[in-house]
């Protein structure tokens, strides 16, 4: 049944969502969120605890096993069309087609997103411009320098001008020009209205960043509010010593080791 | 032009682009091979044999060069092009776009369906300037071509998305597809054949492929025409179901 997107509905409604792997593996085991329209929503916890499952589940890469997932009021499991169109995806790995030029990788993106030629012309054009690849449009994506791989793949989660931009460790392995460009990027557009959703190992990345963070481990969510909730709900000075406490490795604390060198 | 069918051509257009880019490989080298099998077989063996059936040899072995073209391409490009794509992680970029499964399988299956026709249009233009190629009967002759090009397209779909390694594809096409195809009868006549070798080719299903393809081009038939049309229409439609089924369950496509 299909119903007209109330003002109201969440960029993202997510309900006990599981996911068992074939393998037996239980990455998701009943994770419920909600990201208001305009939030900058952060991701947190340890390799393995199931942020990039939760990401593969509502973009359609992986296929939940229980629960549902809504997208400004869309099913994004089963009658997924408006769901999908309205979400942007920048995954963690490279993922680029070495057959395609850089131009043409954002062409074909939003030609599967049903954007017109005129219009996919302009905003490739656009965009190309905005991330400084306007240089490097008829190269072959295989030729392009790390950083350019990424500037490029979050070029194309944003060719068809998603209302909910997920951005899955954007900042991985690059330099720090290229973080702060990217971070400034993503200020912007959120400010603009584009909900964020972001998961990241960088702790400062999501304070400067999110308005609201989640803390994952093992598969559910553990905890959730601003950074300072988060720090006074595990009882610690900062969101760094709450991660810690979080995987429980308080130890590490740098605060704590500052002390005993005093 | 709606928004679906945007979707769906730029699916299409980025299949047949793949393939474009690489014109030396994808369409040269089989271009060649086939011109190699022609003057091998049609010219040079074809001075000895004269005649099959009353048919000029080269007359005889065009028909399933034609077909073989079309099937292998169409068998090649679909089965390299998901296995790449799936290598790179670059298929999540159709894959987590609004393309429903039906539309991602009717634009994968006819990258390959295209590239296999062209081959096979220019082997068949070639072949028209070298020899007096007749077609016989072209009310058999296009549906059968259309028919054999999608069925190896879907089947080129199936093992890609199986595979997990090019050594996956290349099996397939090395010890099940070719020899299949070589001994469906596309240089010879199975009636010549001794027993029970002769029997054994009636369960080959690529030789009625090649019977109605030849039956098209110059009119003869070992096969009975409507049986083996009939056949092929509901093999290719039953590969096609199960792909789609295949598809719509996201097998080894997504996690």
């Amino acid at each position: 049944m299909t119903r007209l997107t109330a003002m109201s509905d969440p960029a993202l409604h997510i309900v006990d969502l599981a996911k068992r792997y074939p393998t037996g593996v239980e990455a998701l085991k009943g994770v419920s969120i909600d990201i208001e329209p305009g939030e900058f929503y952060g991701l947190l916890g340890p390799n393995g605890a199931g942020k990039s499952t939760l990401i593969h589940c509502t973009t359609g890469l992986a296929q939940p096993t229980g629960g549902s997932i809504e997208v400004f009021g869309h099913d994004a499991i089963h009658d997924y069309g408006k769901a999908r169109q309205a979400v942007g995806l920048a995954p963690q790995e490279i993922n680029l087609d070495h057959f395609l030029t850089a131009e043409e990788t954002l062409d074909f993106h939003a030609g599967y997103f049903g954007m017109p030629k005129r219009a996919r012309r302009e905003r490739t054009e656009e965009l190309l411009e905005t991330f400084s690849l306007t240089a490097k449009a008829g190269d072959r994506t295989r030729t392009l320098s790390g950083g350019m791989k990424r500037r490029l793949i979050l070029a194309r989660a944003l060719m068809h001008r998603p209302r909910l931009l997920i951005l899955d460790e954007p900042t991985a392995g690059v330099d720090i020009e290229l973080r702060l460009e990217l971070w400034h990027y993503v200020q912007k557009i959120n400010q603009e209205g584009t909900t964020i959703l972001l998961t990241t190992h960088y702790l400062e990345e999501a304070e400067q960043l999110c308005s609201k963070i989640a803390f994952i481990a093992d598969g559910q969510i553990a905890a959730e509010g601003t950074s300072d909730n988060l720090a006074a709900r595990f009882g610690v000075a900062n969101l760094e010593d709450a991660y810690l406490a979080l995987v429980g490795r308080n130890e590490l604390s740098r605060s704590k080791i500052e002390d005993l060198a005093l | 032009m709606s928004s679906a069918q945007i979707r769906f051509i730029t699916l299409w257009r980025r299949e047949v682009s793949r393939f474009m880019k690489i014109k030396k490989q994808t369409l040269g080298g089989p271009l060649l091979e086939t011109f190699l099998y022609i003057t091998v077989f049609g010219a040079a063996l074809g001075s000895r044999i004269k005649q099959l059936h009353g048919i000029e040899y080269i007359l005889f072995v065009i028909p399933g060069l034609i077909m073989m073209a079309w099937a292998t391409n169409s068998f090649t490009n679909n089965s390299s092009s998901i296995l790449q794509q799936k290598f790179q992680g670059a298929i999540h970029d159709q894959l987590s776009s609004p393309a429903s499964p039906l539309e991602l399988l009717l634009a994968f299956s006819l990258g390959g369906f295209v590239r296999g026709m062209l081959v096979a249009v220019i082997t068949f233009c070639a072949a028209a300037l070298l020899v007096d190629l007749p077609v016989e009967n072209i009310a058999v002759l296009i549906p059968s071509l259309f028919l054999v090009g999608f069925f190896f397209s879907q089947l080129g779909v199936l093992i890609g998305v199986r595979a997990e390694q090019f050594d996956d594809v290349a099996f397939a096409q090395t010890f099940i597809l070719q020899p299949l195809i070589f001994l469906g009868g596309v240089f010879y006549s199975a009636a010549l054949l001794p027993q029970p070798f002769q029997t054994l080719t009636h369960f080959n299903p690529i030789y009625y492929m090649i019977s109605l393809v030849r039956y098209g081009f110059v009119g003869y038939s070992e096969v009975s025409i409507p049986l083996s049309l009939l056949a092929l229409t509901a093999a290719t439609a039953a590969l096609f179901a199960f792909n789609l089924r295949l598809f719509s369950q996201g097998y080894k496509l997504r996690a």
